[in-house]
C-alpha cells in the first residue's frame, strides 16, 4: 500500500481559518502597533495559510496518483441526521482528480494573489480586514471543491457568495458623483443576482434528495445510473415522473444557479459592477476561481447531465438541457464579447471578457466536453488573474503618477501615504480609464510583458495556454454543435479585437494624461506573481495538449498512475464517459482527443486578423488625446454600450424577483401558511380543544363530578339530619325498636 | 298455695321492665323518667338474681352488684343533670329540652 496523505483533507480547510482567525482577531493590533512591520505579519500571515492549503493540496494530487487516481472520501463526522427521513449528509471531503484539480487551482492561484495584494493594498486602513476576507474566501471556496455532497458544495456556494459581497463591497463608504455608494450598490447586486440561481439550487438540491435518497454525490450519481439502466420512474409519493423529465428539471435548476454564480444570460448583471472591488479581488473571485464554481457544478454532476442527453428527454419539446447550457453559454460569450467592445475602463474590458469566457467553459460543459471545460477553466484561471493582477499594476502605476504630479504641483511629498484605489475621487481623475492611459510600455516596462502575454494568451494565439483550451471547446464543438461552434468562433474573434484596442490603448501611442507620463513600475512583491503567472500562461497549454493524448489507453493500461497523461487520463477517473445499450449502462473507453488542424488554423487566422484589425486599422493612431472619441463610436457595434440589459435587470428581473418574494411571502407564507394553516388549521383545531377541554371535559365533567359528591354528601345529610330530632324520647324510641328488631332477630332468625 | 317457681319470678321482671319502657317512653317528667330507667334495670337485676338462684350459679349475682354500682353512679350523674336543667330552664318537661336537634 503506497503512502498517502488524504488523512491531511481536513487541514485545507483549517489553514485558511487560521489565518481568517489570526487576521479578524489581532492582525489589526499589528499594523495599529507599527505600519510597516504590521502589514507584513498580516499579509504574509495570509498568504503563508493561502500556501500551507496549496501544499495541501500537492500532497493530495500525489496521493492520487499513488493510489492509481481512484476517488477517496475522508469522513470527517457526521453532520446532518433525520434518521427518520433516511436524511443524512456528512461533512466528508470528496477527493478525486476533479476536486483536487479545482484545489490546485484555486489554492496556486489564490497564493499567488495573496503575495501580490500585499504590494497592492499596502497603505490600506483596513489591510487586515482584507486579508481576513481573502483567507475566509479560501475558507469557502475549499468547502465548495472539496465537499463530497451537494449540501457542502452549497455551503460553500452560499460562502463565497458572502465574500463576494463583502469583498466587492470592500471600499463600501466610496460614493459616486451623486453621492450613491456605489460599491456598496454593487455589492448588493451581486448578492440579490446571486440569491436568484442560488433559490434555484435549492430546489434542485430538494429534488436530488427526493428523487434519489441522497445528496452525496457518489450515491445519487450510481442510483441515478441504476434506474436508468432499468428504466424506472422516479416516485414521489402518489406520482410518478420518468428519470430524463426528472434530472432535466434538476440540471435546468442547476443552470440556473450556475447563470447566477458564473455570470451567464440572464444573471451575468453583476460581475461588470463587481470591479468595484479591490483588483486582487476581482482577479481571485471575479476571474479565477468563484465565478468558475458554476463549471464546476456542472462537471461534477456530469453523470446527471449525460443521463438526460442520453434519455432525449427535452424541456417543454423544445431543447434538451445540456443543450439549453450550451447555447447559453455561448450566447453569453458571444454577447458579452461585443459588450467589452465598448468599455473604457481597463477592469470592466476585463470583467466582460470573463464574463465571456465563462460563457466557453459553460458551453463546453453543456456539450459533453467536460474535461475542455476544465481544461480552459484552469488556463483561464491563470491568463485572467494575470491579467487582472496586471491592470491592478497598471492602475498602481497610474496612482503613483497621480501621486506624483500632485505632489509635484503642491511641493510636498504625499509617496508616503498612498491609499490604493481610494484616491481617485480628487480632481476626477479616473486611473482606471484607458483614455487616460498610453505610451505605458515604457514607463512599465515588466507590466507590460506580461499583460502582452496574458492578452494573447487570452486571445488565443499559438502556443500559448489560451489557444489549446480554447480551441478544444471549438473543436469539440465544430463536431458535435454547429451553432455553438459558430457563436463562440464570433466570440473569439471579438476576444482578439477587444484586447488588440486594449492593449493598444494602454500601452502604445502616447501618454494622453500626465499621470500615464510619470506612472511607475509595481514593486516587486506585485511583479513577482505577475511574473509566475504569465509562465503558467505560456505553458498552461502543457496540461492538455492534443498530441499527449494519443494512445492514452494503452499507455495508461500498461502504466496505470506511473505518468502523468495529461488532463484529459486525469479528469478521466471523475468524469464518466458511458452509453446506454443493451446489456445497460456501458462506461465508454477514453477516446482519444481530435486535434482538428482546420478548425485551429481558422480560429488562429481569425484571431490574428482581429488582433492586426485593432492594432493597425482601428487604433491605428487614435486616439491621440483623452477626449477624442472611440473610432467604433460612429458604427452599429457601439450600441452594445447602451444594451439595455442592465435595464433589463433592474426592470424585469429586479421586479420580477421583487414580486414573486412579495408573492411568496404575502400568498404563500403569510395567507397560506400563516393565516390559512397556522391560524385556521393549527390554532383553531388546538383552540377548539383547549375550549373543549376547559369548558366541557373540565367545568361540566371533573367540576360536575367533583360538586356532585359534595353536595350529594350534603342532601344525604339533610335527609338523615331529620331523624337528629333532638327529643330524648325519640331516641329512646328507636333505641328500644331496635333492641326488638335485635331480639326478634335472634329469636326468630337465629335458629 | 302454689309453689313459686321460676316464671313468677321472670313473669314479675318481665311487668316491671315494660311498665320501665313505656315510663321512658310516654311520660315526660324527667323525674318520673328516670325512675323508670331505675325500674327497668331492677326489673333486669331481678331477672339476674332468680336465674342465679334457679341454676345454682353465682355468676348472675355477681353482674347485679356491678349493676346496682353502676346504676348508683348513674344516680349521681343523672340527678345533677336534671338540677342544672331545671335550673336553667325552670322546668323539667323532657320534650322542652331539645338542643340536640340536627
Amino acid at each position: 500500500m503506497p503512502m498517502n496523505a488524504f488523512g491531511l483533507a481536513p487541514l485545507l480547510l483549517v489553514f485558511p481559518l487560521i489565518g481568517v482567525l489570526f487576521n479578524g482577531l489581532v492582525g489589526r493590533r499589528f499594523i495599529v502597533a507599527n505600519r510597516n512591520t504590521g502589514e507584513k505579519w498580516s499579509g504574509w500571515f495570509a498568504s503563508v495559510m493561502a500556501l500551507s492549503a496549496f501544499m495541501v493540496s500537492v500532497l493530495l494530487f500525489l496521493s492520487l496518483r499513488s493510489h492509481e487516481y481512484h476517488a477517496e472520501v475522508v469522513h470527517l463526522f457526521d453532520w446532518l441526521a433525520i434518521p427518520s427521513a433516511g436524511f443524512r449528509v456528512p461533512w466528508a471531503f470528496q477527493i478525486d482528480t476533479l476536486s483536487v484539480t479545482m484545489m490546485l487551482v484555486v489554492t496556486g492561484v489564490g497564493s499567488l494573489i495573496h503575495i501580490y495584494a500585499i504590494g497592492y493594498m499596502h497603505g490600506d486602513p483596513n489591510f487586515s480586514r482584507f486579508f481576513a476576507y481573502l483567507n475566509l474566501f479560501l475558507f469557502f471556496m475549499l468547502i465548495l471543491v472539496s465537499g463530497n455532497n451537494y449540501l457542502m458544495l452549497f455551503v460553500g456556494w452560499e460562502g463565497v457568495g458572502l465574500c463576494s459581497f463583502l469583498l466587492i463591497g470592500f471600499w463600501f463608504d466610496k460614493v459616486n458623483e451623486k453621492g450613491e455608494p456605489m460599491n456598496a450598490n454593487a455589492a448588493r447586486k451581486a448578492f440579490v443576482a446571486n440569491r436568484v440561481g442560488d433559490f434555484a439550487m435549492i430546489l434542485a438540491m430538494a429534488l436530488t434528495f427526493w428523487s434519489f435518497g441522497s445528496l452525496e454525490f457518489e450515491p445519487v450519481f450510481s442510483h441515478a445510473l441504476e434506474m436508468f439502466e432499468s428504466g424506472e420512474m422516479v416516485h414521489f409519493g402518489l406520482f410518478s415522473a420518468s428519470l430524463g423529465s426528472v434530472l432535466t428539471a434538476v440540471t435546468t435548476l442547476f443552470l440556473i444557479g450556475a447563470t447566477g454564480k458564473s455570470a451567464q444570460i440572464p444573471l451575468y448583471v453583476w460581475l461588470p459592477d463587481a470591479m468595484a472591488g479591490p483588483t486582487p479581488v476581482s482577479a481571485l473571485i471575479h476571474a479565477a476561481t468563484m465565478v468558475t464554481s458554476g463549471i464546476y457544478l456542472i462537471v461534477r454532476s456530469n453523470v446527471l447531465f449525460e443521463i438526460v442527453r442520453a434519455s432525449g428527454a427535452t424541456i417543454f419539446g423544445i431543447v434538451s438541457s445540456p443543450d439549453l447550457v450550451a447555447y447559453i453559454g455561448a450566447a453569453t460569450a458571444l454577447l458579452a464579447g461585443l459588450i467589452a467592445f465598448t468599455q473604457f475602463d481597463i477592469k470592466k474590458v476585463l470583467a466582460y471578457s470573463t464574463v465571456s469566457q465563462l460563457g466557453f467553459m459553460i458551453a463546453a460543459a453543456g456539450m459533453g466536453a467536460y474535461v475542455a471545460a476544465m481544461f480552459h477553466l484552469i488556463t483561464h484561471a491563470f491568463f485572467k488573474a494575470l491579467l487582472f493582477l496586471g491592470s491592478g499594476s497598471v492602475i498602481h502605476g497610474m496612482e503613483h503618477g497621480h501621486h506624483h504630479i500632485h505632489a509635484h504641483n503642491h511641493g510636498k511629498e504625499v509617496h508616503g501615504t498612498p491609499q490604493g484605489d481610494t484616491h481617485h475621487e480628487e480632481d476626477n481623475f479616473d486611473p482606471q480609464d484607458m483614455r487616460t492611459m498610453g505610451g505605458l510600455r515604457y514607463r512599465m516596462k515588466t507590466t507590460f510583458i506580461v499583460y502582452m502575454i496574458g492578452a494573447l494568451a487570452l486571445a488565443g494565439i499559438v502556443p500559448l495556454a489560451g489557444f489549446w483550451s480554447k480551441d478544444e471547446i471549438l473543436a469539440h464543438g465544430s463536431e458535435h454543435n454547429l451553432i455553438v461552434y459558430i457563436l463562440l468562433t464570433i466570440a473569439a474573434v471579438c476576444t482578439a479585437f477587444y484586447m488588440g484596442r486594449q492593449l493598444k490603448m494602454v500601452f502604445f501611442g502616447e501618454p494622453r494624461h500626465e499621470a500615464a507620463a510619470h506612472a511607475e513600475e509595481s514593486p516587486a512583491v506585485m511583479t513577482v506573481p505577475l511574473m509566475i503567472l504569465a509562465t503558467l500562461a505560456v505553458l498552461g497549454g502543457g496540461l492538455n495538449l492534443p498530441f499527449l493524448s494519443q494512445g492514452i489507453a494503452e499507455t495508461y493500461h500498461e502504466h496505470p498512475g506511473g505518468v502523468f497523461l495529461g488532463l484529459e487520463g486525469w479528469l478521466e477517473h471523475s468524469i464518466a464517459a458511458f452509453e446506454l445499450t443493451e446489456e445497460g449502462v456501458v462506461h465508454l473507453p477514453e477516446t482519444p482527443k481530435v486535434f482538428s488542424p482546420g478548425v485551429a488554423g481558422i480560429s488562429t487566422i481569425l484571431a490574428v486578423g482581429a488582433l492586426v484589425l485593432a492594432f493597425y486599422v482601428v487604433y491605428a493612431n487614435k486616439p491621440k488625446t483623452a477626449e477624442e472619441p472611440d473610432p467604433l463610436q460612429s458604427t452599429p457595434i457601439w450600441w452594445f454600450s447602451v444594451l439595455p440589459l442592465n435595464t433589463l435587470y433592474m426592470n424585469y428581473i429586479v421586479p420580477g424577483f421583487n414580486r414573486l418574494a412579495q408573492w411568496l411571502a404575502d400568498k404563500v407564507d403569510w395567507a397560506f401558511w400563516h393565516d390559512f394553516f397556522h391560524d385556521r388549521i393549527i390554532r383553531d383545531t388546538f383552540v377548539g380543544f383547549a375550549h373543549f377541554a376547559a369548558n366541557i371535559l373540565d367545568l361540566k365533567g371533573v367540576d360536575g363530578m367533583v360538586n356532585g359528591a359534595g353536595s350529594l354528601a350534603k342532601r344525604l345529610a339533610n335527609w338523615i339530619r331529620q331523624t337528629q330530632t333532638g327529643y330524648a324520647r325519640n331516641y329512646a324510641l328507636s333505641i328500644f325498636l331496635g333492641t326488638v328488631v335485635l331480639l326478634a332477630y335472634f329469636i326468630f332468625m337465629a335458629n | 298455695m302454689p309453689e313459686v317457681t321460676i316464671d313468677w319470678y321472670v313473669a314479675l321482671s318481665v311487668i316491671l321492665f315494660s311498665i320501665g319502657a313505656l315510663g321512658v317512653l310516654l311520660r315526660r317528667n324527667a323525674i318520673i323518667l328516670f325512675m323508670s330507667i331505675e325500674m327497668m334495670l331492677n326489673a333486669a337485676n331481678l331477672a339476674f338474681v332468680a336465674f342465679a338462684r334457679h341454676l345454682g350459679d353465682l355468676d348472675g349475682q355477681v353482674l347485679v352488684f356491678f349493676v346496682i354500682t353502676v346504676a348508683a353512679a348513674e344516680v349521681a350523674v343523672g340527678l345533677v343533670l336534671i338540677v342544672t336543667i331545671f335550673r336553667t330552664k325552670k322546668s323539667i318537661n323532657i320534650d322542652e329540652i331539645h338542643l340536640m336537634k340536627g
